[in-house]
């Protein structure tokens, strides 16, 4: 009786899982980011991102599992800076795209990831929809490489046809990888083993990827950070992407505001550092 | 041997069928256009069984749609969006459709059961009683002593036919 | 003898034989111009709707005009708005069976066929939206080659049900109620027809049993589908309101969906029975009376309509967070479809205000712009919420717009082209008209009122 109690209380668990295996999350550290979209151009080459041209780019069917949001800021002309927000699957642990999904196409796994199921998918689009950070993409087409340009596709992921949606992965492959290679030495994936493309791509390390439940990794680290902040909070999604806030200092002849490091704001408002700025404006 | 007296009245008819039940005759009928208000006692019909069938469709519909939803969701487990596995509210609404779903279904069986449909075979019956006659039919022995009572309330025609 | 009994027949009562004759007529005589019709509306179906659809699934769904923002269009706007346009049907005939309103007898088998066919046309957009039609089977209740089964706190899956539910329970519905119209088809004709008729109707023969059956089961199917007539399109708008997005994420969408299908059925019903009056000769049935309590029933649901449309956007206003305020903004005044908006305002809620006035409310020409104006604000209010919440949800970067391509746009056109033919099939396979309940609301055959 009491395995009976056991099991209906599991499965009346929210979210099912009281604890992931690995908790894996990623840190933005806006202050390093420079908007180079290194991290977009990896992406692409490691999880096999076609590359739709001109004209579908035009119709806003690109496929960018991670884009640089630019976002300007209130001030006027001269004064007036870039702010840019990487944007990709935030893998909330409350999750509203997988709400929609009839088919299990979209579902939460041991590890936190939100992962996605590509041969489930059945393309009701209802996931992308519900999504509030407007990170999944739809195939509208079958998407073909010219030659050569199939050689360099990698093998480790799949190729996705016509009526799938599909989306950041967090490099499962490259996680799988390191968890097969963890288990066979009968050890846990250090920190820093499994890294995902984008953050192996980015020149000034703003990308830090790894185990939360681990408390001494870097991502741990970077989350104690006053910074810390997750987009549309509000929205209760939990997200797995945790963006450090650009820390606000003024430029040159520009009054200090006394906004530095102000928690009360939600929004980041990420400036460079003043004598960069005041250069790059000049 | 058959019996069928044609009435161009339903009063007339209901008149008939009643006095034939208080004479004891068995194996009446009668044939309408319309459903009469009156035939059910007049032919001493009750409540029909096919409550029970709705009934038991709705049941099986709920506890069926219920237990759809969990087994499922427990034979291969994913967790979806922070939901339990067994998550009561959508899992209602699936129950609450698969109520209607098998009510409806099971109902169909019971009119079908209850009402002995379908029937392709050769049938006694008279082609005017779906327009606008009304029609007595006394099979089995009954059938002598019912002529009398039939002309009496008033019949139009009334003809004979080899039962099968 | 009730006054309605008199009311409902403009030109006097037929008789139990001339309601057969006039029924069964327009359904045995065929005329060129039926076959005309068919032919255009069923090549219209096939030119407009399965050929862009073919083409669509060929190419993928990109060629239709939805881009990352607006992952839905006009796919899931139409399949509500044929989800909507079905739910009177329900009303006419469940509804108003129980409370026993002797007025829509003459009505409501038209009205359950409409309802039945648009559900149809709804499903086929189900398929025309999804981006893999060839697995949309994979929905259904059975572990499907990945072992796996469906999702069944997704809700699609409401909706998979309650459509699935829908579908059964109003094509019962309305096969069970002509049963006994099957049989005096059958006793009319000869040859082929007889045949078939024999088969379609079960042998029904009208004793005292079988009524007796008919009439238990029928109240049952009319009470089980009561329920539907509230939840499907519930159901179907919580597949907006159970997402995030400003704009769609409402409680008031429920009842919001509801009262808007019912309002729209209603009106699609005065459209259909407009035609039946005009092209099957049913006018002798089909009245004053019909007409006058239809468009009652569309002026109380223009003013239902109407009160949730100001909460709406109250509650936009009101809700004081600035994505919701915005959304509603960009939906009535700043977005590329605010005179979308205001037609649908146009014609939804002012227009019906006429209604007030008895002698448009029998008016049949006038109620029958009347209701197709409804429809059109009906059709265009579904889009505006699906086409202006959509390509901006929260995040400005990623702001966009939506415009239906061409294959959509086709697919809409063609979707009334395949309701229409199914329709058409209807009028020649099922009487249009129930025979015997027209006859039940006529004066009974009784010997002692004949005398008296």
């Amino acid at each position: 009786m009491s395995t009976i109690r056991d099991k209906l209380r599991e499965y009346r668990t929210a979210g099912y899982y009281t604890e992931f295996e690995y908790h894996w999350t990623m840190a933005v550290d806006l202050d390093r980011c420079t908007g180079c979209e290194a991290c977009v151009v990896a992406c692409q080459a490691e999880n096999n991102l076609p590359i739709v041209g001109e004209k579908r780019m035009r119709q806003g069917r690109e496929m960018k599992w991670i884009r640089i949001e630019r976002y300007w800021d209130d001030s006027e002309y001269p004064n007036a800076r870039l702010n840019f927000i990487p944007m990709l699957c935030q893998h909330c642990d409350e999750a509203p795209c997988e709400i929609a999904c009839p088919v299990f196409a979209t579902y939460h796994n041991q590890d936190g990831l939100n992962a996605q199921v590509y041969n489930r998918c059945i393309g009701t689009r209802t996931c992308a929809v519900y999504c509030p950070y407007e990170v999944r993409f739809f195939n509208w087409f079958t998407y073909t490489w010219d030659e050569p340009l199939e050689q360099q596709l990698n093998p480790d992921v799949t190729v996705r046809e016509k009526g799938v949606m599909e989306k950041c992965t967090f490099c499962v492959q490259r996680i799988n990888r390191a968890k097969d290679l963890a288990r066979d030495e009968d050890r846990r994936v250090a920190d820093g083993e499994a890294q995902p493309a984008c953050a192996q791509a980015c020149p000034t390390d703003a990308i830090v990827f790894g185990d939360r439940n681990d408390t001494d990794s870097a991502v741990s680290r970077k989350l104690e950070d006053p910074r810390a902040y997750e987009v549309l909070k509000e929205l209760n999604t939990h997200p797995s992407v945790v963006y450090l806030k650009n820390a606000r200092a003024p430029l040159a002849g520009e009054e200090d505001d006394g906004h530095h490091g102000d928690e009360s704001e939600s929004h980041a408002s990420p400036v460079m550092w003043p004598d960069e700025s005041s250069e790059a404006v000049a | 041997m058959t019996l069928l007296a044609s009435f161009a009245h339903e009063d007339a008819a209901l008149d008939a069928a009643r006095a034939l039940r208080e004479k004891g005759v068995d194996g009446v009928d009668l044939y309408s256009p319309i459903p009469l208000h009156g035939a059910e006692e007049a032919l001493g019909l009750g409540k029909s069984m096919v409550r029970v069938f709705a009934l038991l469709g709705g049941i099986l519909g709920a506890i069926g749609g219920f237990t759809l939803c969990v087994w499922t969701a427990t034979r291969f487990i994913l967790p979806t969006a922070g939901r339990a596995v067994i998550a009561l509210p959508p899992y209602l609404l699936i129950t609450y459709e698969s109520t209607i779903l098998l009510g409806t279904l099971m109902t169909l069986l019971g009119f079908f059961v209850v009402g002995r449909l379908p029937a392709w075979r050769d049938r006694t019956y008279r082609a005017s009683s779906n327009v606008d006659r009304f029609v007595i039919s006394v099979a089995g022995p009954g059938a002598p002593e019912a002529e009398e009572i039939l002309r009496a309330a008033g019949a139009e025609s009334i003809e004979r036919e080899q039962s099968e | 003898m009730s006054a309605t009994r008199e009311l409902m027949f403009d030109h006097g009562q037929p008789s139990y034989s001339e309601v057969n004759t006039d029924i069964i007529n327009a359904l045995t005589t065929t005329t060129w111009r039926y076959w005309v019709t068919l032919g255009i509306s069923a090549g219209a179906a096939l030119l407009f709707f399965v050929a862009p659809w073919i083409y669509q699934i060929i190419v993928g769904v990109g060629a239709a005009g939805m881009n990352r923002n607006a992952m839905w269009g006009t796919y899931l706007s139409n399949f509500i708005f044929w989800i909507g346009l079905s739910h009177s049907g329900t009303l006419l005939s469940a509804v108003l069976h129980i409370t026993q309103s002797d007025w829509r007898k003459s009505i409501y088998r038209s009205a359950e066929a409409m309802t039945l066919f648009s559900l149809m046309t709804a499903a086929m957009f189900v398929m025309v939206h999804v981006g893999r039609v060839w697995f949309v089977h994979w929905t259904f209740p059975f572990p499907n080659p990945m072992e796996l089964w469906p999702n069944f706190r997704s809700p699609l899956m409401f909706d998979v049900m309650a459509i699935v539910t829908y579908l059964t329970a109003s094509s019962v519905f309305i096969y069970m109620g002509s049963l006994p119209d099957f049989a005096a088809v059958r006793d009319r004709s000869t040859g082929l027809r007889r045949k078939v008729y024999a088969v379609m109707c079960f042998g029904w023969r009208g004793t005292a049993h079988e009524w007796h059956t008919l009439g238990w089961a029928y109240t049952f199917f009319a009470v089980l589908v009561i329920p539907l007539a509230v939840s499907v399109h519930s159901i179907v708008s919580w597949d907006f309101a159970m997402s995030t997005v400003p704009g769609l994420h409402h409680t008031i969408f429920a009842p919001y969906f509801v009262c808007g299908a019912i309002y729209s059925g209603t009106a699609g019903i005065v459209t259909v029975m407009w035609m039946l009056r005009k092209f099957m000769g049913f006018g002798r049935y089909i009245g004053q009376l019909h007409i006058d309590n239809l468009s009652k029933l569309l002026l109380v649901l223009s003013l239902i309509w109407t009160y949730i449309n100001i909460c709406e956007n109250f509650s936009g206003w009101y809700s004081g967070t600035s994505f919701e305020y915005e959304a509603i903004l960009y939906r009535i005044w700043e977005g590329p479809f605010w005179w979308l908006y205001w037609e649908m305002i146009l014609f939804c809620a002012v227009v019906p205000l006429v209604l007030f006035s008895r002698r448009i409310r029998t008016n049949w020409n006038v109620m029958l712009v009347i209701s197709i104006l409804i429809n059109i604000g009906m059709l265009t209010e579904r889009f505006v919420i699906v086409a202006s919440s959509l390509p901006r949800k929260f995040l400005p970067d990623v702001f966009g717009t939506y415009f239906p391509s061409l294959v959509e746009i086709s697919i809409t056109v063609g979707s009334f082209a395949i309701f229409t033919t199914l329709f058409l099939l209807f009028v020649k396979i099922f009487p249009a008209v129930s025979i015997y309940e027209v006859k039940e609301t006529l004066n009974p055959l009784r010997k002692r009122e004949a005398h008296s």
